[in-house]
């Protein structure tokens, strides 16, 4: 495992010191844009994103009924990621206004009903765990 | 009143104990990091190869077969980068309090810790760098003042780089995870009173965030295919492409942004064809009459769309067989367009020597629009659709 581990650890350098070097003759402009990108989606993501994420965490757990806690916590893990995949398409930016070929699509309509589902499917999930538990207790009792 | 002191700023940073979900770990952390990892990997392999199509070194074998390679390849590596972001987010997720670990006492330990999170610091940056790039890029929405071409590419040196790195240093730990069973110690059971206490199955578990993570994935990649997998087309609503446009194929420059469109409906166009010193000219009526052949290729894009369409023209072989050259030559392209990139093109002799590459005239049994290169383009089998040049105003033979 030792001898797997230094090779990676050799290969791991040599293939990042080739893609820096690769970017030596990047005039400034561009590399500064480059490494904007590179600190600014650590940034946005440690700074923004994850925090958000476990200030919601925290919330949910106050205000939400046990039973509605992992069924609403896997459904917001579907639907913040997937968002943040179908967030180019949901901006309106990008394309080219003569080509009609591109980003055609009604990407709002379709996350709305993305969101309905996941929201609704979250609802019925943790009900259904409220009926089942609600029954396991008056089996007991019983 | 005092000023705070480090001791009081430090104080308000959280601590890693203090993330308090148990569905965070080792475990979760390590097979979804090797899910990632994978498809890394795909991205990286299928992107290298991309790479070369624009310039092939002369000892790789890229040709015209198989006619649907590159179609493959890219689609693969566009829905694989794709796929990857749901697993970053929760893999990032899982690993997040781990930020917040108090540097060692101690030179030697400081300074392992420093090279640990510098390696980190390069993996996150770059890898959050490759996939978000990619993502504005194939909805032709550039926020940035780099090229993309080349800095995806060296970039990802870098993510795979410091991806090896990380496995490298990880490895026993890797190793002691996916010895140990997924959900151990998940129990949140002494912090809740017994009448509140919840079934077990009323909390996140590892697995369930493991089953999302891939469910998650899985749905992104079969919300957004459909721009390369045609039986995925309905289903593919987030897909930039809906696989339409004129004449049944979607485009990816109009001539008005390549500044084609007023030269190429010139009346008086005339493709040239340039063999030694010598140039013959065609007119679009002198190139219809010319033997015509019809074959279904695809225009597969670097941006991860494709399509099949059935093209009719001219053989590329033949026509400068008129010419008396060779078929094994490379030929220079030149097109009409004064914007934009690869206005010239390349087309390698293994290329020309395919009887199905044509100077395409007409697109599934309609003359070729504007937009789709009228008055003839270039269709190879399995080339970038970039370098199916449209608008071509000079075939130049190489000898």
């Amino acid at each position: 495992m030792r001898a797997v581990r230094a090779l990676l650890l050799v290969a791991g350098v040599g293939f990042g010191l080739w893609g820096v070097w690769l970017m030596r003759d990047f005039t400034s402009d561009r590399l500064l844009s480059t490494g904007t990108w590179l600190a600014g989606g650590i940034l946005v993501h440690d700074a923004v994103l994850a925090p958000l994420t476990v200030g919601l965490g925290i919330v949910a757990s106050r205000l939400l009924p046990h039973h509605f806690r992992a069924v609403t916590g896997l459904a917001f893990l579907v639907w913040a990621t997937l968002t943040v995949v179908f967030l180019p398409v949901l901006s309106g930016q990008g394309g080219k206004p003569d080509n009609d070929t591109i980003l055609n699509r009604p990407y709002l309509l379709s996350w709305l009903v993305l969101t309905g589902v996941l929201a609704g499917a979250a609802v019925v999930a943790g009900l259904r765990r409220r009926a089942r538990a609600a029954g396991r207790t008056a089996a007991d009792a019983g | 009143m005092r000023l705070p002191t480090v001791d009081d700023v430090e104080r308000l940073i959280p601590r890693p104990d203090d993330f308090t979900s148990r569905a965070r770990g080792t475990g979760l952390s390590a097979r979804v990091g090797i899910v990632l990892g994978v498809a890394f990997g795909i991205c990286f392999l299928t992107g290298l190869w991309s790479h070369v199509q624009y310039d092939p070194p002369g000892w790789l074998p890229i040709g015209p077969q198989p006619t649907q390679l590159y179609r493959i390849t890219q689609g693969t590596h566009v829905i694989t980068g794709i796929a990857s972001i749901p697993l970053i987010l929760v893999k990032l997720w899982s690993v997040f309090p781990r930020l917040f670990i108090r540097p060692p006492r101690g030179p030697r330990a400081l300074l392992v810790e420093a090279l640990e999170r510098a390696s980190i610091g390069a993996l996150v940056g770059a890898s959050i760098f490759m996939l978000a790039s990619g993502l504005l890029n194939i909805a032709q929405w550039y926020p940035w003042d780099f090229s993309f071409r080349a800095t995806h590419y060296a970039v990802a040196w870098v993510a795979i780089g410091s991806l090896l790195v990380h496995i490298a240093v990880k490895l026993p730990v890797i190793r002691q995870a996916l010895g140990a069973p997924l959900d151990e110690g998940t129990d949140d059971g002494p912090n809740d009173s017994p009448d509140e206490r919840p079934t077990d199955d009323d909390l996140l578990t590892r697995r369930t965030v493991l089953g999302g993570a891939l469910v998650s994935a899985g749905l992104a990649a079969l919300l957004t295919a459909g721009q390369t997998v045609p039986f995925l087309r309905k289903i593919s609503v987030f897909a930039v492409r809906d696989g339409e446009g004129p004449q049944g194929l979607p485009i990816n420059r109009t001539a008005k942004a390549a500044g084609a469109d007023e030269t190429a409906m010139d009346p008086n166009f005339v493709l040239e064809l340039i063999v030694g010193g010598t140039t013959m000219t065609f007119d679009r009526e002198q190139l219809a009459a010319l033997p015509q052949q019809t074959h279904r290729l695809p225009i597969a894009c670097v941006e991860g769309w494709s399509r099949n369409a059935e093209w009719t023209g001219v053989s590329v072989r033949d026509l400068i067989a008129l010419a008396g050259a060779d078929p094994r030559s490379d030929i220079v392209v030149r097109s009409l367009q004064t914007k934009g990139a690869f206005g010239v093109s390349v087309l390698p002799k293994q290329f020309v020597e395919d009887p199905r590459t044509m100077l395409a005239l007409e697109l599934n049994g309609e003359t070729l629009s504007l937009d789709h290169g009228y008055p003839c383009r270039i269709i190879a089998p399995n080339r970038p659709g970039v370098l199916q040049t449209k608008w071509v105003q000079q075939l130049e033979v190489r000898s």
